[in-house]
Formats: structure tokens, C-alpha cells, sequence
């Protein structure tokens, strides 16, 4: 082991200090989440784990995050570091010691108004060394409907909520007492809100002093030249895995519903286009294409927050998926070899005041075509078309409090070349978790009916697409519910011969009046006690020729109740008997015919 | 009082002995055999017996730690098994809480869909519901489906039943209802109800435990069983006894009844065998617990004589949350066959892949082509090639240097540097897992001693514990058979809970009361089952709390007796301090609740005793060579002229100055230079770097 010189190029470290400070800084960020995700009030932040916690160097860079995050949360935080620092040139003002910022503009590297940081400067010798963040999602942002989701008839910036330009919270160690008192007067169900931004402080402070107390164990030359090592190094793994791939352009396109029952067909069906460039290392992704911003409705994507973030975490569980290649640490230096082309006015990248609050569907989406493309150059590693997710809140007044209640409901994955999809699972740049039955009915004045996999929905391929669920809730008292979701028209892509996914669907049963069909973008419903909803989720595209599938496989799917004996034969080509066996003669029959 | 400790590792089946009376003690090793532990168990026994003319047949207890259950989760070998649950719900324990394991990986297996323990196929659906929060009935249990269900699993051959219904925390009579009518249509059938296993809130996570217990349930109740009759067979009418993973044993009738409080018997025997040792022979109150084998590190902590248990939410086995007592045990990855190799982005990592014990090492000469810890220790000299396992293994030191060197050759540094660094890498990472105990929940690692053992522990101990500034190392006289003896340091113990949901300013005292009542009735009626007289029963009252509102709970003590307002004024106070203590931060104006209470008992078992193991010689006469080792110093490498010392003849009271390295049969220690060892009662060997004590 040589001595750190501590070079200000940055590359003057050992391997063997490089992976120790990795290791130490890993270790803060786990201890960030950790303590945020245990100290906080909302199920949407301690169970559904809609999170993130992250440090970055001085200029913004991210050198480690919490694994236990949802990734769409700590992705962004270079962005919302970045947007800080920009808007504080701006207007002339400086970081010090004891400042906390909070800021959450969609416009400024925030992924959307709800997912508020808390951004503390750490200094070292009075020299500004780094931010430790925190992100999270909140309950209620003020905006015009309870809830801080499912805001689909936002008509711009200013109907979502408050919006945190980069204002110091905590200034110098004196909190900011009228700023606290407005975000008070002005958020729905506040003290769980609040409750939660103290969480979310108390963890990027406990970021920032293990920091200085790595600082003083190393040095900040030897600290900075680590992060330098790290970020190479990350860059590097991607890099390598980039040039695997056949130089070439690789495109594809898919459709969002947009909003189903708009008089305006520029809302609906919508395209979202990738063409991936692969060159040697780099790859350019380039969104030209894609359907111009929808001015009037939510569902835009901020280009830095949400668009970046589903290309490089997409690029990354596919290229270096965790499975295959352990964990490679997510860094800055994980997203130089990519560069992003997103047209301006484009749904992937709004101008402002374009409102963004419902964009999480379409970056989810967006995430799915950037799979598409590569399914092309590496179908090895990609599955077919993944369902996307729905957004439920449901909300009511209790002795004139609100209650505010946020389910992420799960998509699944296509199948993969030799396994089935993933059933029921949050997907691509989303991670969350469900809330307990158990713990729901026991707090809010709902209860639930059904939760289990779809009936009949099993898309076939050589391997299925993944199942997806159906959920059944009651209003026990008058409330509201209001969702944001997608895939009710366009279902989720098959792949080399395998069959399309299943569409979601949603529906409305009332206490009094029938049942009817929900579109996926749903502004907030009032109900009564008694009335029921149900989130039917999509199932995933299949993977290859179904009639290539084993048959034992297509009759274990009959056994386990995912599909009918006649669904087995026109599927599948598969006979089954009636004592559910494979009847092997008629099979060979039938899928010669 | 004649016992017997046997734990079943994953290469050697360990067996101590001891006459409580006499003081006497032996111990011995034996081959674990795979395919049927019990046989090594029975095996190692008998030889023991034999060698040490000790009659069986007077024998009066066997503790028994065992991986039977752990392993049939990992390797998922179990029981055809079933599960009868709420209409509506069939797939919890498929769709679970819908959360990939791994961020970021499209090819992954999410392990209760790839490998479920309950198939789709065997979960059937029956009309019941009931409502929180006082249980009400809003659909009867509907006992013709029960019986229709049980007919079909009878029918496709299941042999378990796990049966699982929402809210049966609140109130398990249907559970249990519906256990009696599967065992009238499947008699002998093992049925496992979710409410028996852990009467908790979080439906995934309480029936993934029922139906875990139900799938390792019938391998484990025959495991036990064939050790009854081998034992019977031996001539011995000892009572068996097995170490549960909450740092008790509990009856062989309570295990075939709930394997999965077992599944962490091994490690928990670890944690105890060193707090024994510790706090007794040598008085140490603050205690991390330190063991280091093949492929990984089991590292547990013991504030104030007492060791901390895990929280409901952070156990989990094979990727399957279980909801049940355990000692909190952080495992990491790290071991003397962890594989170190320069990832393709030219990173410089250990572990966690392991080369294991076969192939092994490099250096154990079977092949292993792959550079690992203990190759690196043997290229620094702090294994001895000549000396390894007592001299009854010799260890190939140039094919360590080979592997350490290819290592080298792709890091452009020196084969020492090399393999300094392999151990700094290694040292760091077990830090790290050490400061997520301590330092980040408020403890402060100088005031602990670290306790070294298993096979590679005190190799590593005084590395680390200088990472963390941790003053001295505790070595005890057999660091390989710490598990072994730990199982004699036990009490009887069981766990109960029940979820309570109540809230500070609005606590009905009076169903609180009642509710403890009814625990303290459960357990003391165990314990008169098992023969132990209910006055001598130890126990001890807990609460998981949480701020309204928050999702995880903390474990604070609960005062006994009738509860008043001001007993619980002390129980919400001390929560405000655990909170602050763990998290750095309090809500003080926030209402606390009371999610759980827990209820725990001790009943006392002999223990093995005090004794002393050590030589009768001194530093000289204990040296058998010396050598050249390469330590770091003050930021240098450097080689130094070390002793190599045997221990087991160094009296109490020897001191040995480091850099020095002290052999056994079982381990190796290492003493670095500015380092010092002495061997103190008990036979037990302290590590530090000032006064010795």
C-alpha cells in the first residue's frame, strides 16, 4: 500500500483506501435511510419506502445513496443539488454552516412538488466539502385536491402546490419560523407532514457529521481522491458494459392513454419515442418524438428528475443488472458515458409552467421504451413489456383533520429469456412497498376485500408474462379518492413471438347507482361509506413463441390456477387431461397443426 | 448434574461435557455428516463417552444446537405444504409487499415467487373475516369450506397445513377451529396456526412465518424424534433440550411443535458462549461478540450483561421475513475463505463469495485457485504453516503466494502490500458492520470489549478493534467450540406477545392488565408443563412502541405489577430515550404507541462451570520458533521478528508482548506489534494495548 499523496487531479489513491472509504460511505448513506425510513410518520415514506438519501462532493456529484430507497428518489438528488446551487448563484446567497434547504421544484432537478429534499451543506475547515440530502415524498403538498397524488387536473406549476425555490428552512442553525408557519397553514394533514420533514432533517444531519467524521479520519484530499476512484470506477463498469453492445441506433416506441376520455386528442394516446446510439462506450438516448407537452395536465416528465433518472436507472438494471453483477455502486460517475437528447416542449422535457405532479406513470413508461429499444441488442437481458403502476389516494375529514392515504398499486414485469415475468411487483424505476392490510384497517376507515393475482390473465409466451393484481377497497366513512395510472389502453409489449400483456382496468361501486369503468387518470372522487373501488393492474408481455413453452410448465400454470385447460390448448398448443396432465400425443397433434 | 453441548456446524460437529459438581470438562470434534446430522451428533457423543470414561446413561441434560431448520430453508428442501386462508386473499404470500429485493436487476428471482413455500396450487380460500380493532366477526368462519379445503390438500398429498386468517392476532379462535377440523380430515398431518407462531399484525410477514414453520414443521419433528431414539438407543435417559435463535432452549416437544424458533441456534449458542465467558470469567459488561468462521461473521452485542434482540422487522432467513424472537446477530459475508479479486472496473474487493471449506484456501492444498483471507494471513507469516489446527493440517504456503501474487500482479503492487491489503479491506468491512451496532445507535465503541472467536475471530480481532478503538480483546480458552459451550450457559426461555395498539393519554390500564395477566397465565402454564416449578420462573415484561404514526417500534422494558399512570409514565420516558438513543433525535411532543407487549420468562438451567484451563508455563517456554511477520506500523509496513507461542502452555498471569502469534488447536490469535496478551482466569486471553488487568 503506497502513501495518498492526496493530488488534486484526484487519482492519486491507493485501491485498497478507495475501497474502505467506499465502504465508509456506503455506510452513512444505509445509516441515513435507515434512520429516516424508521423515523417517519406516512406509510408512503416508512412502509412504502418512497425515499431516498444521498451524499454528494461540493460540486453536486453523488458519491454514495441508500440502497434502501426507492430509486427514483435518490436518483434525482444530484439534480436537486445541482438546481440549489444554481438558483443561490442566482440570487447571490451562500452556503454556511448550520443552513438547512429544503426545495422541491420540478423545474430545478426536483422529480416532482411532492418529493421535497432537505439539503444540508457540510462544511470541513470552513470550506464547503459536500451535501448530505434526503428526499422524500409527501402526504399533501397543497395542492388543489387532498393528497399528492392523483392531482391529474393540475393545469400548471402553480395548482400543484407550494413550490420551494431553494429557501433556507434552517438558517445558520435558527429556524426559519415564518417559512414553517406557511407550510403549515398551507398543507393538508400537516403535522404527519411536518413530522416527517423533521424526519427527514434529523437523517441528513447524521449524513452530514459522519461525514466530518470521515473527514477527520482521512483528510479532505484523501476523501475527494476516493470519490474521484469511485465515480471512475462506476464509470468504467459502464462503460465496458456499453461497449459490449454492436455499435448501432436502436429504437422504439410506445403509447401512454394519456387521458382517456379528453375531448382533446392531443391528450390521449400518447407516443413516447427512443432511439438508443450506441458508439464504442457511449450511448446517446434520444427522445425525438415523443408527444409534445400536454400544457394544461400534469403528466409531464422534468427532464432532470424524472426523465434522466428512467434512462439511467433503466440503462443500469439492465446493463449491470444487480443479479448478475453485484452491486455497483450508483454514482455521477455511473451516467457520463450517457448522454440524453429530450426535445424542448416534449413531455420529457415541459416548459415551465407545464405542470409535472402526475408525471410518475410516464416516466415509467418512458423507462419501459428505453427497454424496448435495447431489447433488440441485448434481448438476453430485457423482459417483454412491463405493466405500469397506479397511484391511489384516498383521503377523507375526521373531526375536521384530514386523513391522507397513499397506495402505490404494483405492475409486473414480461417474461425474460428462460423465467417468467415477475408477478405483482412495483417496476423498473419504482420500488415501494405495500401497506399491510392488518395496519390499514386498523388506522383509516377502509377496508379491503380483495388482493390477489388476476383471474385469467397470463400472458402467454415461452415464458409468461408476469400476473398482475386486483384490489378491492370500502369507504367506511365519506372520503375521496383520486389515482393516477396507465396501461387501461395500451398493454404491455409481447416480445419474439410472445403475446401482448393484459390491459388495467378500474372500477367504481357505489352504494347506490351501478358500477362503472374509471379512466386511469382520475381527479378526485367524493365517496360515500360503503362505496368500492378496484384496481385491476395490467400483467406483463410475453417472451417468445408460446407454443415453444414446455408443456409440464403450461401445465403447472393450469394446477396453480393461472390458466384454464382451454386457454392451455388455444394458447399453447397444450392438451391437458382431465386429471391435469400433459396429454403428450395430442400436444405433439396440436402444435404440429 | 452431568451435561452435554452439541452443535452441528457446517464441517465439524462440536461436543463439550460437563459435571457441574466436579467441574470436570471435555470437549471434542467430530465430522458433521449432511446427510443425517444426527448421526455425528450420536457419533460424537459415544466417543466423547468412551474417551473420557464418562457413563452415558448418568447423563442428565443434552443441549443441542442445530442448522436442521436453517438448512431446509436454504436449501429449500421441505414439506409438501398447505395453506387454508381468507377468501379474497389466496396470493399474500405471493404478491408479498410487492417489493423487488434488488433495485436494480431485471433478471432477478423474487425468492417467496421463484421458490414459494406454499405453491398456489395448495392455498386454498375459505369464507371468514374478521375487523379490527376488537376482532368482530363480519363473516363466520365457514367450517364446510374448511373441511372441503382440507379434503383437496389431503387429497394432493400435502402433509402440513399452515392456516392463516387476517386479524387472528386480535382474536385465534377460528385458527384454531379450523386446525382441528384439518386434523380430523388429514389426522397426523403437522398444522401450523399463524396466530400460535406470532400473534403480530403484518399479514405477509406472519403467515410467510406459519407457513415456514409448516414447511420445515414435519423434517424437524423427525429430526428430533431420531435424536430421542439414538439417545435412547445409547442407553441415555438425558432430556433433550434445543437452542432456539432468542437465546434460550426450549423443550424437544416445543421445537417439533415450532422449528422455527431455531433457525439461528448456532449463532445464538456463539453470542451466548462469549457472554459467558466474558462477563463471568473476566467481568465485562459491554460485550461484541465476535465470530469469525469460513464464509462469514456472526457479530452480536451485549450492553450491560444483557445482549440485544432483534426487532420483529429486520428478521428475515433466504429472503423470507419470520416474525420471532431472536438475538439481534449482524452477518456479513466475511470469513477466512472470503475470495478477494479486482472487480472489471479495476476495484479492489473481499467476499462475499467464499472459497468455503472445499475447495478452500489456496493454501489448504485442495485445489483452491482462488486468493483468499487466510492466504493473505499465511503470506504475512500470521499463519503458521507448520501449526495450523495444532499441526494436524499442514497449510501449502507457496501456493498461497502464488494466488496472492497473480492478486498482486493485477494491482501493480508488492504480494505484501498485496495481501495487507486483502486484510485491511476485509478488517474494514467488519468495522463497518460493527459501527451500525454501536456508533450508529448511540454506542460508543471504547466502551465495549470485543470477544473473538471461532475459527479466524482471533485472527482478526485486534485489527479491528483498533478500527474502531475498541480497547481490548477477550479470547477464550477454546474459541472453536464457544457455540458448543454457550448451549451450557442457557436458560429455559419462551416469548410471548400479543398486539395491543394502545395510545399515551387514552390507555385503558385495565385491558392492559389483563392482557399480561393472560400472558403470565400462558407461560407459567408452560413451564408447569415442562416440570419446572412456576416460582423459580424469571420474567421479564417488554413493549414495542412507536410514535403514532411511525412504522417500526422499539423494544422498552415495561414495569411489573399492576400498571398505573405512573408506571406508564416511566415506560413512555424511556421510549423517548431509546428513540434519541437510536435514532439522535426525539418527537416530544408526539403520542406514543403500544403496538406489542412481550412477555418473557426464564426458567434456570444448570450451567456449565468456572474452570481453569491454562499451562503452567511462561512466555519462554510456550515459544516454539519465531519468525518474520509484516505488520503495519504507524502507517508503514514492516517486518518484525515474531514469536510464535503455544497457549495452551501459559500459565495465568503470562504475559506475551506483541508482535506476536499464540497457536492452538482451534484458532490462531494475533498479537500486533504495540499489542500485549495475558492469560487471566478462566484460561481466558485479554488483548490490549495498555495496562493489562
Amino acid at each position: 500500500m503506497t502513501e495518498v499523496t492526496g493530488d488534486r487531479t484526484g487519482q492519486a489513491i491507493d485501491v485498497v483506501t478507495a475501497s474502505v472509504i467506499q465502504g465508509a460511505l456506503e455506510s452513512i448513506a444505509v445509516e441515513m435511510g435507515h434512520k429516516l425510513m424508521r423515523m417517519s410518520y406516512s406509510s408512503i415514506i416508512r412502509e412504502s419506502e418512497d425515499f431516498g438519501a444521498a451524499l454528494t462532493d461540493a460540486e453536486g456529484r453523488q458519491i454514495a445513496e441508500t440502497p434502501q430507497s426507492t430509486p427514483l428518489q435518490s436518483g434525482p438528488i444530484p439534480g436537486y443539488v445541482k438546481g440549489i446551487k444554481q438558483i443561490f448563484e442566482e440570487r447571490g446567497h451562500t452556503f454556511a454552516p448550520g443552513d438547512v434547504i429544503i426545495h422541491n421544484s420540478a423545474y430545478h432537478g426536483a422529480s416532482h412538488g411532492p418529493d421535497v429534499a432537505f439539503c444540508i451543506p457540510v462544511f470541513y475547515a470552513d470550506v464547503l466539502v459536500g451535501f448530505s440530502v434526503t428526499t422524500a415524498h409527501h402526504l399533501d403538498i397543497g395542492a388543489l385536491t387532498p393528497g399528492s397524488c392523483g392531482i391529474v387536473d393540475a393545469i400548471d406549476a402553480y395548482a400543484e402546490g407550494l413550490q420551494f425555490l431553494a429557501l433556507k428552512i434552517i438558517d445558520q442553525g435558527v429556524r426559519n419560523e415564518p417559512l414553517w408557519q406557511m407550510l403549515r397553514n398551507n398543507i393538508r394533514a400537516s403535522d404527519l407532514v411536518v413530522g416527517d420533514m423533521d424526519a427527514q432533517i434529523a437523517a441528513a444531519r447524521i449524513g452530514a457529521d459522519r461525514l466530518v467524521e470521515l473527514l477527520d479520519r482521512y483528510g479532505p484530499a484523501t476523501i475527494s481522491a476516493a470519490a474521484d476512484f469511485m465515480m471512475d470506477h462506476s464509470e468504467r463498469m459502464m462503460r465496458q458494459a456499453i461497449a459490449e453492445m454492436p455499435d448501432g441506433e436502436y429504437s422504439a416506441t410506445t403509447h401512454l392513454d394519456g387521458f382517456i376520455d379528453a375531448e382533446n386528442p392531443a391528450h390521449r394516446d400518447l407516443p413516447i419515442t427512443v432511439s438508443l446510439t450506441v458508439k464504442g462506450s457511449d450511448i446517446t438516448v434520444d427522445f425525438t418524438g415523443t408527444a409534445d407537452q400536454v400544457s394544461d395536465r400534469p403528466i409531464n416528465m422534468p427532464m432532470e428528475g424524472t426523465t434522466d433518472c428512467a434512462v439511467w436507472l433503466t440503462l443500469k438494471s439492465i446493463l449491470l443488472d444487480s443479479a448478475i453483477h453485484g452491486d455497483v455502486p450508483q454514482n455521477s460517475g455511473m451516467t457520463r458515458p450517457i448522454t440524453i437528447i429530450a426535445p424542448e416542449g416534449s413531455l420529457v422535457n415541459p416548459i415551465f409552467p407545464a405542470p409535472t405532479i402526475a408525471r410518475f406513470c410516464t416516466g415509467n413508461q418512458a423507462a419501459d421504451t428505453v427497454m424496448k429499444a435495447l431489447a433488440q441488442v441485448v434481448p438476453e437481458k430485457v423482459s417483454a413489456g412491463v405493466g405500469n403502476l397506479h397511484v391511489v389516494s384516498f383521503s377523507g375529514l375526521r373531526g375536521g383533520e384530514h386523513w391522507v392515504h397513499m397506495e402505490i398499486h404494483e405492475g409486473c414485469y414480461g417474461g425474460r429469456l428462460g423465467k417468467d415475468g415477475m408477478d405483482a411487483v412495483d417496476t423498473l424505476y419504482a420500488n415501494t412497498r405495500n401497506n399491510p392490510i392488518e395496519d390499514l384497517e386498523s388506522h383509516l376507515p377502509l377496508r379491503v376485500h380483495r388482493y390477489e393475482l388476476r383471474d385469467e390473465a397470463c400472458p402467454p409466451g415461452r415464458w409468461r408474462g408476469g400476473i398482475g393484481s386486483v384490489r378491492e377497497v370500502e369507504f367506511l366513512e365519506d372520503g375521496g379518492v383520486s389515482v393516477e395510472g396507465e396501461g387501461h389502453v395500451h398493454a404491455p409489449w409481447g416480445f419474439d413471438g410472445g403475446s401482448s400483456g393484459e390491459t388495467a382496468h378500474m372500477s367504481f361501486r357505489p352504494t347506490q347507482g351501478n358500477e362503472r369503468r374509471l379512466p386511469s387518470k382520475l381527479p378526485n372522487l367524493s365517496t360515500r361509506a360503503g362505496d368500492r373501488i378496484e384496481v385491476v393492474g395490467p400483467s406483463g408481455g410475453g417472451y417468445g413463441n408460446p407454443f415453444e413453452r414446455d408443456p409440464i410448465q403450461v401445465c403447472e400454470d393450469v394446477i396453480d390456477g393461472y390458466l384454464s385447460p382451454e386457454r392451455a390448448l388455444t394458447d399453447y398448443g397444450v392438451v391437458i387431461t382431465e386429471e391435469l396432465t400433459v396429454d403428450d400425443a395430442a400436444t405433439t397433434r396440436s402444435r404440429a397443426g | 448434574m452431568l451435561m452435554i453441548g452439541v452443535d452441528v456446524g457446517g464441517t465439524f460437529t462440536d461436543i463439550i461435557f460437563t459435571d457441574t459438581e466436579s467441574g470436570e470438562t471435555h470437549t471434542h470434534k467430530t465430522p458433521t455428516t449432511p446427510d443425517d446430522p444426527s448421526r455425528g451428533v450420536i457419533n460424537g457423543i459415544h466417543e466423547l463417552c468412551q474417551r473420557n470414561n464418562v457413563p452415558a446413561a448418568d447423563i442428565d441434560h443434552v443441549l443441542h444446537g442445530t442448522t436442521i431448520a436453517t438448512n431446509a430453508v436454504l436449501e429449500h428442501d421441505g414439506a409438501v405444504t398447505g395453506m387454508i386462508t381468507n377468501e379474497g386473499f389466496r396470493d399474500v404470500l405471493h404478491i408479498g409487499r410487492h417489493q423487488r429485493p434488488l433495485n436494480y436487476s431485471i433478471m432477478q428471482d423474487i425468492p417467496w415467487q421463484h421458490t414459494p413455500l406454499i405453491k398456489r396450487r395448495h392455498r386454498k380460500v375459505v369464507r371468514e373475516r374478521r375487523v379490527p380493532p376488537l376482532g368482530e366477526i363480519i363473516e363466520p368462519l365457514n367450517e364446510d369450506d374448511v373441511r372441503a379445503a382440507a379434503r383437496e390438500l389431503r387429497a394432493a398429498g400435502v402433509e402440513s397445513v399452515a392456516i392463516c386468517f387476517l386479524f387472528s392476532y386480535i382474536d385465534s379462535s377460528h385458527e384454531d377451529r379450523a386446525r382441528d377440523i384439518v386434523l380430523e380430515e388429514i389426522p397426523g398431518a403437522f398444522v401450523t396456526t399463524s396466530a400460535s407462531v406470532s400473534p403480530q399484525f403484518r399479514e405477509f410477514e406472519r403467515f410467510t412465518t406459519a407457513a415456514m414453520n409448516a414447511f420445515i414443521g414435519p423434517g424437524v419433528r423427525s429430526y428430533i424424534s431420531e435424536i430421542g431414539g439414538k439417545l435412547e438407543a445409547e442407553g441415555m435417559a438425558a432430556d433433550l433440550h434445543i437452542m432456539g435463535s432468542h437465546g434460550g432452549v426450549a423443550t424437544a416437544e416445543m421445537v417439533s411443535e415450532k422449528p422455527i424458533l431455531t433457525l439461528l441456534s448456532g449463532p445464538a449458542a456463539g453470542v451466548l458462549g462469549g457472554q459467558w465467558t466474558a462477563t463471568g470469567d473476566v467481568e465485562r459488561r459491554n460485550l461484541i461478540t465476535f465470530d469469525i468462521g469460513g464464509t462469514s461473521a456472526d457479530i452480536g452485542l451485549i450492553v450491560d450483561g444483557v445482549y440485544s434482540e432483534a426487532t420483529a422487522r429486520d428478521t428475515s432467513i433466504g429472503g423470507f421475513p419470520v416474525l420471532v424472537s431472536m438475538i439481534d446477530i449482524t452477518t456479513i459475508g466475511a470469513g477466512g475463505g472470503s475470495i478477494a479479486y479486482v472487480d472489471s472496473g479495476g476495484a479492489f474487493k473481499v467476499g462475499p463469495q467464499s472459497a468455503g471449506s472445499q475447495p478452500g484456501p489456496a493454501a489448504y492444498g485442495r485445489g483452491g485457485a482462488e486468493p483468499t483471507v487466510s492466504d493473505a494471513n499465511v503470506v504475512l507469516g500470521r499463519l503458521d504453516a507448520n501449526n495450523f489446527l495444532g499441526g494436524e493440517m499442514e497449510l501449502d504456503l507457496d501456493a498461497a503466494k502464488k494466488v496472492i501474487s497473480k492478486l498482486a500482479g493485477q494491482l501493480g503492487m508488492s504480494d505484501v502490500e498485496t495481501a495487507e491489503g486483502v486484510l485491511t479491506i476485509l478488517n474494514n468491512n467488519m468495522a463497518n458492520a460493527i459501527r451500525s451496532r454501536t456508533v450508529q445507535k448511540g454506542l460508543d465503541p471504547r466502551d465495549f470489549s470485543l470477544v473473538a472467536f471461532g475459527g479466524a475471530g482471533p485472527l482478526h480481532g485486534a485489527d479491528v478493534a483498533d478500527a474502531l478503538g475498541i480497547p481490548e480483546v477477550v479470547i477464550p480458552p477454546h474459541p472453536g467450540i464457544t457455540s458448543a459451550s454457550g448451549l451450557l450457559t442457557t436458560d429455559l426461555k419462551y416469548d410471548l406477545l400479543k398486539t395491543s395498539f394502545q395510545i399515551s393519554g387514552d390507555v385503558d390500564l385495565g385491558r392492559m392488565n389483563a392482557d399480561f395477566a393472560e400472558l403470565e397465565a400462558m407461560l407459567l402454564a408452560q413451564y408447569t408443563a415442562d416440570g419446572l416449578d412456576p416460582g423459580g420462573i424469571e420474567m421479564q415484561r417488554t413493549g414495542d412502541l412507536r410514535y403514532v404514526g411511525q412504522g417500526y417500534e422499539l423494544r422498552v422494558t415495561v414495569p411489573p405489577g399492576v400498571l398505573d399512570d405512573n408506571s406508564m409514565e416511566m415506560v413512555w420516558q424511556e421510549f423517548s430515550a431509546r428513540h434519541e438513543a437510536e435514532y439522535g433525535h426525539a418527537f416530544p411532543d408526539n403520542s406514543i404507541e403500544v403496538v406489542n407487549i412481550r412477555l418473557s420468562g426464564k426458567g434456570q438451567m444448570p450451567k456449565i462451570s468456572r474452570r481453569n484451563v491454562t499451562g503452567g508455563g511462561t512466555a519462554a517456554s510456550a515459544l516454539v520458533r519465531t519468525g518474520s511477520c509484516v505488520f503495519r506500523v504507524e502507517d508503514r509496513l514492516q517486518e518484525f521478528e515474531t514469536g510464535y507461542y503455544r497457549r495452551d502452555e501459559l500459565a495465568e498471569g503470562a504475559v506475551v508482548d506483541g508482535p506476536a502469534v499464540i497457536l492452538q488447536q482451534d484458532t490462531t490469535t494475533v498479537v500486533p506489534p504495540t499489542w500485549r496478551a495475558k492469560i487471566v482466569l478462566g484460561g481466558n486471553m485479554i488483548l490490549n494495548k495498555g495496562e493489562l488487568s
